[in-house]
């Protein structure tokens, strides 16, 4: 063999391995070409516009301030954000990374001061870039790729998962299980599923005093029904489950992940700090964090960079409404690298950039914030959502979902 | 636009656009985000003309190399060469098997200057002839032979592992410097 023998071979194995543009394509290519035709036409006649104002009068200069992009619309360099839409209903996305759906919560009671918190979703529709209502499940995983997402029925824990596909909104493939399931997430490279199993639905909500003196639902601070894991192949839908053994640190929910490599599982526990994380191999048996991970935060949800190199950790400082900042950590020494914008970094869109909540409200306010991009290195943020408009009403608050494209 | 463009427009991409990802994504060295972009671009143009467009694939694929090749030239978006994976990462194992061989070829591929990539794509991907590459890009047929050349020269360099393989039946050794493009007329 040659050297060109070579390159031909390498080429072709190389698109052979590309996935198909996915449904949808045709749709996009014609919003952002309808996109660019609006911002060119709005441009234009911003500039008539600019030009008119001199020609009359000096102090209509000020026209000139107004944004001649359509408005609430971002898109730029692979970044397509809606600023003006809370919650979303129009395809939020950066980078490698998109808003795959989001939901609300509601609680419906079932005595006085007790109730289960039941979440409503909205997923992505990736025909149309919009987020479509589907109030049948009670749990949604979404798969890299947005093509498919696992699904579990209403009534937690439930003896059976959903593939569902996104475009058609039809269950592919049910999953019946024996132990009855009350989470679901998939493995980095999404080829595994990843579902938790409960005794008893893990969303217990009990009535707590507010700060105003009234009461609001909030968790319950229940004690843990979990009882193990299915680790389920997406294509076979066939796997097994492990029992894990409950103890006094673990919470209502204490949904299991795949850590990097799939070759552990990790799961939020009460410890000496928020977001204390508790790892076990495969057969349920707890072990030490993996090296890379092992200064990661369960309530940190960006974790590990796409390259594994940068650790994404939690807020270190506010300086003023809407300007926070979050660490960047050696993921090994666990080492500060550097601070990057963002209160509280969810999802990677590249190894530089990050999607986070960003406070918009004041900080003797209470607590609002909206979706944004930021990068590491940079001052600058790029907002993708609206602001919330009350993070603390459970009705009015949404959750997001991301997952890669 | 109207609705019987749009529907012809859709129904050529949802037909073609797998294809031309693959294509997309070899010409930007592996990093599929770049190819989609690529990729979507090409088709904006393509459907700004689609009413005039006699063969919309290989309008597009024209629209794909030259746009990738001036991306490249104009140092558009970024003035950093941005490769999927960071040069000290790519692999270097001891063995040489094919499927290593490939690996190593492709770290290297994504390397390349996004000109000398294209013109290995349209000469051993789509197996496109020197005088037809030329016309594409819009080159003499000399410089796409010379780029061809010092491609592999640079893929070479850039991974010795290449050295075990043999040279290309019926061809002289390549030069050992390099050498500016010369026109040369077939």
């Amino acid at each position: 063999m040659n050297v060109e023998e070579l390159v031909r071979d390498t080429l072709r194995e190389q698109a052979a391995e590309q996935p198909s543009a996915g449904p949808g394509f045709a749709d996009r290519v014609l919003a952002v070409r309808r996109r660019r035709r609006t911002r060119r036409l709005a441009a234009v006649a911003a500039a008539t516009a600019a030009v008119v104002a001199v020609a009359v009068t000096v102090p209509l200069l000020d026209s000139g301030k107004s944004d001649v992009r359509p408005a609430g619309v971002v898109q730029q360099n692979g970044i397509t954000g809606h600023p003006d839409q809370s919650p979303p209903r129009l395809l939020v996305a950066a980078g490698q990374t998109a808003l795959a759906a989001y939901y609300t919560w509601r609680t419906v009671p079932q005595t006085d001061d007790r109730g289960i918190g039941v979440r409503t979703y909205w997923l992505l529709d990736p025909g149309t870039g919009t987020y479509v209502k589907d109030s049948r499940w009670s749990f949604v995983a979404v798969a890299p790729g947005l093509r498919t997402a696992a699904v579990l029925e209403q009534n937690l824990p439930v003896r059976r998962i959903g593939l569902l596909d996104l475009a058609t909104r039809k269950v592919e493939r049910w999953i019946p299980v024996e132990h009855r399931v009350g989470a679901l997430a998939f493995s980095y490279d999404g080829t595994r599923l990843l579902a938790t199993t409960y005794d008893e639905n893990p969303d217990v909500r009990a009535k707590a005093q507010n700060d105003k003196g009234g009461w609001d639902w909030g968790p319950a601070f229940a004690t843990s029904s979990r009882t193990g894991f299915y680790d389920l192949g997406v294509a076979s839908g066939k796997g097994s489950w492990t029992g894990v053994v409950s103890d006094r640190n673990d919470i209502a929910r204490g949904d299991f992940s795949f850590s990097r490599t799939g070759d552990q599982v990790y799961a939020r526990v009460i410890g000496d700090r928020d977001g204390t994380q508790q790892f076990y191999d495969l057969d349920g048996a707890k072990i030490a964090a993996p090296a890379d991970e092992k200064y990661l935060r369960a309530d940190v949800d960006a974790r590990l960079s796409p390259n594994g190199r940068l650790a994404a950790l939690g807020l270190t400082k506010e300086v003023a409404p809407g300007k926070s900042y979050s660490s960047i950590r050696d993921p090994r020494t666990g080492k500060e690298i550097t601070k990057v914008r963002g209160g509280d970094l969810l999802a990677w869109a590249d190894d530089r950039r990050l999607i986070a909540w960003e406070r918009a409200s004041g900080l003797d306010e209470p607590y609002r914030a909206r979706l944004v991009l930021v990068t590491i290195g940079s001052d600058k943020i790029v907002p993708l959502s609206g602001v919330q408009k009350d993070m603390y009403d459970e009705l009015k608050a949404w959750q997001p979902v991301f997952a890669r494209r | 636009m109207d609705a019987e463009l749009q529907e012809s427009f859709r129904e050529f991409v949802d037909g073609r656009s797998s294809a031309l990802l693959k294509t997309a994504v070899l010409l930007t060295g592996g990093d599929r985000h770049a190819a989609e972009d690529l990729l979507q671009n090409a088709l904006i143009k393509a459907a700004g003309r689609w009413q005039r467009i006699d063969e919309p694939e290989a309008y597009v694929r024209q629209v794909l190399y030259r746009q990738q090749i001036s991306r490249w030239r104009l140092k558009w978006r970024r003035r950093e060469l941005s490769v999927p994976e960071p040069p000290e990462a790519r692999a270097a194992p001891d063995t040489t098997s094919a499927a290593d061989l490939r690996l190593v070829l492709r770290a290297a591929l994504s390397r390349l200057t996004a000109r000398q990539r294209t013109v290995l794509v349209l000469r051993y991907f789509e197996d496109l002839p020197e005088a037809d590459v030329a016309r594409l890009l819009g080159c003499s047929v000399g410089t796409v032979r010379s780029t061809t050349h010092r491609s592999l020269a640079r893929l070479r360099t850039l991974a010795p592992e290449l050295a075990a393989l043999a040279p290309a039946p019926g061809r002289e050794q390549p030069p050992s410097r390099d050498y500016s493009p010369v026109e040369v007329r077939p």
